[in-house]
């Protein structure tokens, strides 16, 4: 198996590469282990002492639940697995305070975290929007926590599709092919269509080009492109990393219990 | 009622973008230019978006502690 890097965005948190000579099923696999496996911090039990904002207790506590979390693998566990025994300590539970009484939105950033390296990812977001005398104050604990027993602990998106190659030949009308090209995967050169390949590997259209044209065809190499999209708990290389880890426990408990 | 953290569909954090993309529509810029500055490359992300109505403020009035 071969990995190649195809982009990085830093600014959007996303990664796409190639994975060569490997099938679907090893792709499934590492799809499913970050978007299930992958552990993050979410805020999971909240105590209200105030809340007279136009949302709902719940409503708020449910919000509060989907902020993401700057998560430090290295010095959080399981609560199950902690050495306290279940019961709560600094190893395995954040405590997160947010009290406002201020008028207008109500921003993650004005949450004081016990824990300086995990605060709340997006500093902007809007948590409750407070009309004059109303006031929010909660106390919550945000606890480690996977993605397939609730969405919020997901540390993001991964996908992964076969390598398209778009084969062009003789075209009737270049012209106007080129022209319903709206995500720039054909540019006319001439009299003649040229293909853009960065463009193919984003293109959603590619089926609908096929259909344009019968000199245009369609084929698929046995390369997988896998993107990975971080939702900023993580960083998408140690989502991967974190993915594997998890595999190889996986396959070695497999092999004990054969 | 107010924006929604995440995307409904995808689960992306979205949230923090809608002052940005507010800030741009009143520029008079178009909801594609604002929404693909703003970095929602999924039509779910930005569905959320153009079918936002702010009514937190109006809900609030009913609630006055």
């Amino acid at each position: 198996m071969k990995l190649e890097k195809i982009k990085e965005e830093r600014k959007k948190n996303k990664l796409v590469f190639f994975i060569k000579d490997s099938d679907e099923v090893f792709a499934n696999t590492l799809r499913r282990l970050v978007l299930e496996e992958v552990p993050t911090l979410a805020v999971e039990d909240l105590e209200i002492k105030d809340n007279n904002s136009a949302l709902y207790d719940e409503m708020l506590g449910l919000r509060l639940g989907l902020l993401p979390l700057k998560t430090d693998l290295k010095s959080y566990t399981f609560k199950a697995t902690c050495k306290c025994g279940g019961e709560g300590c600094a190893r395995c539970e954040l405590k997160i305070n947010l009290k406002s009484s201020k008028k207008g939105y109500v921003y993650a950033e004005e949450a004081k975290s016990t824990d300086p390296k995990c605060t709340f990812v997006h500093e902007k977001m809007p948590v409750a929007k407070l009309l004059g005398k109303q006031k929010i104050d909660v106390q919550m604990t945000a606890v480690l926590g996977k993605g397939k027993n609730h969405s919020k602990w997901s540390p993001g998106f991964a996908f992964f599709k076969r390598e398209p190659i778009l084969n062009v030949g003789k075209v009737d009308d270049a012209e106007s092919i080129a022209h319903l090209s709206s995500d720039g995967v054909f540019t006319i050169k001439g009299n003649k269509l040229s293909v853009n390949p960065e463009a193919v590997f984003d293109s959603q259209l590619l089926d609908y080009y096929v259909s344009l044209d019968k000199g245009i065809t369609l084929e698929h190499t046995d390369n997988i492109i896998f993107s990975v999209e971080s939702w900023g708990q993580l960083s998408c290389k140690e989502m991967l990393s974190t993915a594997m880890d998890i595999f190889i426990e996986k396959t070695e408990e497999l092999e004990k219990l054969l | 009622m107010i924006i929604p953290i995440r995307c409904f569909a995808c689960g992306k954090p979205v949230g923090h973008l809608l002052e940005e993309y507010q800030q741009r529509l009143e520029k008079g810029e178009s909801a594609k230019k604002a929404l693909d500055a703003v970095g929602l490359d999924r039509y779910c992300c930005r569905g959320v978006f153009l079918g936002h109505v702010e009514l937190i403020d109006a809900a609030g009035e009913f609630k006055k502690g």
